[in-house]
């Protein structure tokens, strides 16, 4: 009897074990505001000193309780964190909790080394995957139920109704997740859906203005150029324009794979990459390609400009430096293994770096991209 | 020294007819099961895409896809279960055989002349002892892969559907497919299944898996004749633990899972019963006894 019994527990415990062998079901955020950097790294927040990497505090949120407390499921935090003008860091509990918190790094509990919270937001029914946008007082926070919340800064209480951004049928509603983080002409806020969709909404009223479709899923944000058109990149590999007044749009740029990471742009320039390892410079002026090119592997983050250098992170880990003309080098590639689906930030006088599945969390690099420190949450 | 060669070969334990055919099997097992676990990610990927397809088939329902990839294992699987149903029961008939009880007890010192008694009454009733643990053990690298191909497919966060659409065949239009439709009646499969009630949260579709794996263990629980039948403690035994474990298994892992434990245990409960193997009285206080 007892060998059966050990048997079959033999058994389960593989099947959990082999489970876990897909890796990590998520990549991190991280944010930087000054010499500060926050990292979203699975079941902890992290707040770091940009200058010499050392943990400032941390944040893990409501505990889990095990495997027994029912309703509720090990806290993951995926996405960036937000600062606010109040100096608040707001960072998303993407687990079935379905929180969000308002941290005061300025009110630390000195024996725990967390920030208290301020205040606690979780009248959602979908996962947080898109960081929130902040927006004078108030906070625009997408939701994978597919509606787009409205908080107050202040005390976290929703202000209006929730936006309905998506109107589309009850059965493909569930398909109306938002992951993106919105981004604003100072009139309307615009919000991309996996639905394949695009939606602006007047800042004012809340009102839907407009609501186009697209031929894929939306998983990035969109991006506003200096032409004061709309652009955004989806997974049926084109690069959309928009008018951000009354939604016309037309496909400017066929591209390889899949555009994942929200464009990003300088000048009259924008810079994105897709998910078959190709970056390209989209003249938005002239409506041309610049140029593209593939350094070697997925790319789901967006490029940071960095001087006059264009930096890519890939999923095999390399950073990549491009010059305008498109040529590029190595610029960084880890020692050991990891893979970068996050986009990189600058935080003081460092280019940062989050890894997944690597031995640590965060790199700091120099303009000469010599890592200066690694951050490993230990 | 002439008669040495004589004694060692009368020494020799006979093997059992088909002996090499009953080698050849369970070495064959053995190679797919390592093949299946050295490249156990083409195993997942294999079972991601089936899933996927079976979900584009029936109009984006995941659990309805679930579902059918269950019936579907439980096909391609009936004559591996059928042939371990008929293992076990062999098995348990061997508990109340004649010679098998004898040689119990007048071996009972003796293992190894136990062991070569065993062997003989295996080989005189053409019963293969481990004919009830080679059809299970073939499909495991396939239960295995099911759990991350049901957390790929699903994808509730941005990597999942990275992985999704590096794991799909190049014939399958990913970006056609995105976003998955993770909802089944109220449950969103990609995360563990809780339904509030007063406030409390509470795990219905784990409790259903603990359930049906329960009355599943029951129904097909052989009836045993002999009192302290070690092999019906056995099965008493896992009635008990088999839906606990499965239920803490349930309560913490992707609700989909659970949708696939409970359509197989029903599945399971039909295919004992097409084969007239469902003992119903075990559902009945103390009905195993009789």
């Amino acid at each position: 009897m007892r060998k059966k019994f050990v048997f079959i527990s033999i058994i389960l415990l593989a099947a959990v074990f082999l489970s876990g062998c897909t890796g990590a079901v998520a990549w991190p955020g991280l944010s930087a505001s000054g010499d500060v950097a926050y990292l979203a790294n699975t079941n902890t927040v992290y707040a770091v000193d940009a200058k010499s990497g050392k943990q400032l505090w941390k944040f893990s949120g409501e505990s889990s309780g095990g495997i027994f407390s029912f309703g509720k499921s090990p806290n993951m935090y995926i996405t960036n964190p937000v600062l606010t003008e109040d100096g608040l860091v707001i960072v998303l509990d993407s687990s079935s909790k379905h929180i969000m918190y308002a941290l005061d790094p300025n009110d630390i509990d000195l024996e725990k080394q967390t920030p208290n919270i301020k205040w606690k937001f979780s009248e959602v029914k979908g996962l947080w995957i898109a960081p929130p946008l902040v927006i004078g007082n108030r906070l625009f926070a997408p939701n994978s139920d597919g509606k787009v919340y409205v908080l107050d800064l202040a005390d976290g209480k929703s202000e209006k109704q929730a936006i309905e951004a998506i109107t589309v049928s009850e059965s493909a509603k569930e398909e109306a997740r938002l992951w993106a983080q919105p981004v604003t002409d100072g009139e309307r806020l615009f919000v991309t859906s996996l639905d394949k969709s695009v939606i602006a909404i007047d800042l004012k009223t809340y009102d839907v203005l407009w609501h186009k479709d697209l031929g894929g899923a939306v998983p990035g944000g969109a991006a506003l150029g200096a032409d004061g058109m709309l652009y955004v990149g989806s997974l049926a590999k084109q690069l959309e324009r928009f008018d951000p007044v009354t939604g016309a749009h037309e496909p400017v740029l066929d591209t390889k794979g899949w555009i994942w990471g929200t464009p990003v742009a300088s000048g009259d320039n924008l810079y994105f990459g897709d998910v078959e390892g190709y970056v390209y410079s989209f003249n938005t002026a002239d409506g041309t390609l610049n140029w593209e090119a593939q350094p070697d592997s997925a790319i789901t983050a967006s490029p940071l400009v960095y001087g006059d250098q264009i930096l890519v992170a890939t999923e095999s880990g390399g950073v990549y430096s491009f010059n305008a003309d498109g040529d590029f080098d190595e610029w960084y590639k880890p020692a050991d293994k990891g893979k970068a689906y996050t986009t990189p930030v600058v935080a003081g006088d460092f280019v940062l770096v989050a890894y997944l599945e690597s031995d640590y969390y965060l790199v700091a690099l120099d303009a000469e991209s010599d890592e200066k420190w690694t951050f490993s949450g230990k | 020294m002439k008669n040495t060669g004589n004694q060692t070969q009368a020494q020799r334990p006979e093997l059992p007819q088909g002996f090499a055919t009953e080698s050849l099997k369970t070495i064959a097992v053995i190679a797919i099961l390592v093949l299946a676990f050295t490249n156990f990610s083409a195993v997942i990927n294999f079972v991601v895409n089936i899933l996927i397809f079976i979900y584009t088939f029936v109009g984006k329902n995941f659990g309805i896809a679930i579902i059918l990839l269950t019936v579907l294992i439980r096909l391609v699987t009936w004559p591996l279960n059928a042939q371990q149903m008929k293992g076990a029961k062999a098995m348990q008939d061997m508990q109340n055989d004649k010679d098998w009880i004898a040689i119990q007890k007048k071996y009972a010192k003796d293992r190894e002349k136990l062991a070569q008694e065993q062997m003989r009454v295996y080989r005189e009733k053409g019963i293969n002892p481990f004919g009830s643990c080679l059809p299970t053990l073939i499909q495991f690298p396939i239960l295995f892969a099911l759990i991350p191909s049901i957390t790929y497919a699903i994808g509730s966060t941005p990597l999942s559907i990275l992985k999704l659409s590096n794991s799909l065949y190049s014939f399958q239009d990913v970006a056609s497919l995105v976003p998955l439709n993770s909802k089944f009646l109220w449950i969103d499969l990609g995360l563990p299944e809780r339904t509030i009630i007063f406030g409390v949260g509470i795990p219905i579709l784990a409790l259903t898996v603990a359930l049906t794996t329960y009355i599943q263990s029951k129904l097909t629980m052989p009836v045993s004749s002999t009192p302290g039948d070690q092999s019906a403690a056995t099965a008493r035994m896992m009635s008990i633990y088999m839906p606990v474990m499965l239920f803490l298994f349930s309560v913490n892992y992707a609700s989909g899972l659970s949708i696939y434990f409970v359509a197989s245990n029903i599945l399971s409960i039909v295919q004992y019963a097409l084969m007239g193997k469902v003992n119903w009285r075990n559902l009945l206080p103390g009905g195993q006894k009789s």
